[in-house]
């Protein structure tokens, strides 16, 4: 034992072992991508920047002003405030999202009853100007081009 | 509790030298002689802002030479009244905000969390959900683990490591963004469950992970664990025997690294960790070397324990069928009134919770989480405690560091694996 590990120490036994290993790495393949050229598409339950879903028939927004989400939001960053109609249909005035404030855990998703607001996997969210955090009604209605199809499910 | 160490366990064919407590104390004591009582000392601070600290841990230390006398640990950088927070929020509204406490293993926090609720409320959890609580809390264990062995490796020098490890702990985070949608704050455990069902192609893909991750570790192994260099400078430093352990509340790889086969896992087993079969990962020499091992040891049993849970992964719900408590699956609300119903309810008025107290500890990987509620019976907690391994781990520092070199006690500070949003919360 004590001859063996001698002749280990001598001989840089365990260096040249460890620099094997990062050596290696010259021949395989790169595992990492040049970020701003390529993207890695997100999977389709990520939770990203939010949006409103419309109906596709009528055009009209799927939320029926609840509140739920409101409620839920753990940071307060959902303001809705709604109108009735004399005919007695609801109508969203203001639905904004401070996305300074929301921390992303996806309760508003989860607990909408009529599937109205998703989140997409849109999260390039960096900004120069503090006031594009501010996501108003045409901009998250505007966004849902990016909600994925198979939302909506749990 | 104490003494010589007891717990054998299996080390492979070759026999291992187990020092008796004396004889660790003794070299404890051998390296704190150093200590020149009555020379001048100079005061250096080391963090907030110190690029080698971890995180924003300052630790203002006397110094009598190159040899640290008196330390004067500095925590609160971070904190954000988490308990009082949850004085604010329904109990399910707190989840996310557990994310928050160890952000390096979210998961873990959720799940110690809502081990809690659940136990406070008396909601059985559905089988499927128990196995699946154990694959993600062993995998934010392997991602804990990783980075935090990439980090520590770097505080010896090191810097390709810490590239390796990250790389592979981006399997998991990838595992991670496919089964809830975010790779860092997970917010994954409900009340009751989990909030997503696992999606399709995950078990095989997680399958695969934990096959080829024991490769990866061999590979670590073959660059750190003989290298002259690591053993040199992490083998008899930052002895913390057992003794000290229970004195100071040192709980998870620290504590076992002593001898002590202490794993809230084995002992206290929730989740689905009382059907599998794992090794409590045990060694003795108390240093940060043996840390290393543990750590390394665990991972293994990690993989281990993740590949029976996804062989014997059992069909069902996976997430209880509970008015009172549990939130509705959402695929119900959109379709049925009373589940709709459920959904208001939950949201507008909270969980219905009986009075009581409650505390519930689990096994997190930096060591034993424990949740405190007192109820009222309201819809919010009263008073929530959390007692996070981190804050026990981070006052340790000064009789940790009392007699080593300043150069080492970078490296004995990230052996603890202290995360200061779980220390400071």
């Amino acid at each position: 034992m004590g001859l063996k590990k001698l002749i280990k120490t001598a001989t840089f036994y365990e260096i040249i072992q460890g620099m094997s290993v990062t050596g290696g790495y010259f021949l395989k393949d790169k595992v990492t991508v040049e970020y701003p050229k390529e993207k890695i598409a997100p999977h389709p339950r990520f939770r990203g920047m939010h949006a409103l879903i419309t109906d596709p028939v009528t055009g009209r927004l799927n939320c029926c002003a609840c509140r739920l989400c409101e409620t839920i939001c753990p940071s307060q960053c959902i303001t809705i405030e709604s109108s009735e109609s004399p005919d007695g249909d609801k109508s969203i005035d203001v639905f904004d999202i401070d996305l300074a404030r929301c921390i992303f855990c996806g309760f508003c998703e989860e607990i909408c009853p009529c599937a109205a607001i998703v989140m997409t996997s849109v999260y390039e969210l960096a900004t120069y100007d503090k006031n594009d955090f501010f996501l108003d009604k045409e901009k998250l209605v505007a966004n849902q081009v990016n909600a994925h199809k198979e939302l909506n499910r749990r | 509790m104490g003494g010589a160490p007891t717990n054998g366990h299996a080390h492979g064919a070759e026999a291992v030298h187990r020092p008796t407590l004396e004889e660790l104390k003794e070299r404890k004591i051998r390296t704190r002689q150093r200590v020149h009582e009555g020379q001048e000392t100079i005061t250096v601070s080391m963090g907030p802002q110190h690029p080698s600290m971890h995180g924003v841990y300052q630790a203002v230390v006397d110094l009598d030479g190159e040899i640290i006398v008196r330390t004067r640990p500095g925590i609160g950088n971070l904190h954000r009244g988490v308990e009082k927070l949850a004085e604010q929020m329904t109990y399910h509204q707190f989840i996310p905000v557990t994310d928050r406490l160890d952000y390096v293993a979210s998961f873990a926090m959720n799940h110690g969390y809502c081990e809690a609720v659940e136990k406070l409320m008396g909601v059985e959890v559905p089988r499927r959900a128990r196995y699946i609580r154990t694959i993600a809390h062993e995998l934010v264990r392997l991602a804990n683990h990783i980075l935090w062995l990439g980090v520590h490796i770097m505080d010896f020098g090191a810097q390709t490591f810490f590239l390796i490890c990250f790389r592979d702990r981006e399997y998991i985070l990838d595992l991670f963004e496919m089964v809830c949608g975010a790779r860092l704050t997970h917010s994954y455990a409900r009340i009751g469950g989990v909030s997503k069902d696992l999606p399709e192609g995950w078990v095989g893909r997680c399958r695969s992970v934990v096959e080829f991750l024991p490769k990866r570790f061999d590979e670590y192994e073959r660059l750190i664990t003989a290298n002259r260099i690591f053993n040199k400078r992490a083998r008899n430093i930052g002895i913390f025997t057992s003794e000290d352990c229970n004195a100071w509340r040192i709980t998870g790889p620290t504590l076992r690294s002593t001898g002590i086969a202490r794993d809230l896992r084995k002992d206290e087993p929730y989740a689905a960790y009382d059907e599998v079969d794992f090794e409590v990962a045990v060694e003795y020499n108390s240093d940060v070397y043996d840390r290393f091992l543990v750590r390394m040891k665990e991972m293994r049993e990690s993989c281990k324990i993740i590949r029976q849970c996804l062989d014997n992964l059992p069909d069902g719900p996976y997430l209880a069928h509970d008015a009172a408590h549990v939130l509705p699956l959402k695929k119900n609300v959109l379709r049925d009134s009373a589940a709709m119903i459920q959904d208001f309810m939950h949201v507008l008025r909270g969980p219905q919770v009986p009075k009581g107290e409650v505390y519930r500890a689990i096994e997190v990987p930096k060591g034993e989480m424990g949740v405190y509620i007192v109820s009222d019976g309201g819809p919010i907690p009263q008073r929530l405690h959390l007692s996070t391994p981190s804050f026990y781990h981070g006052q340790a520092v000064p009789p940790m560091f009392e007699g080593e070199m300043l150069a080492d006690s970078v490296g004995i500070f990230g052996s603890i694996d202290v995360v200061l949003g779980d220390c400071d919360r």
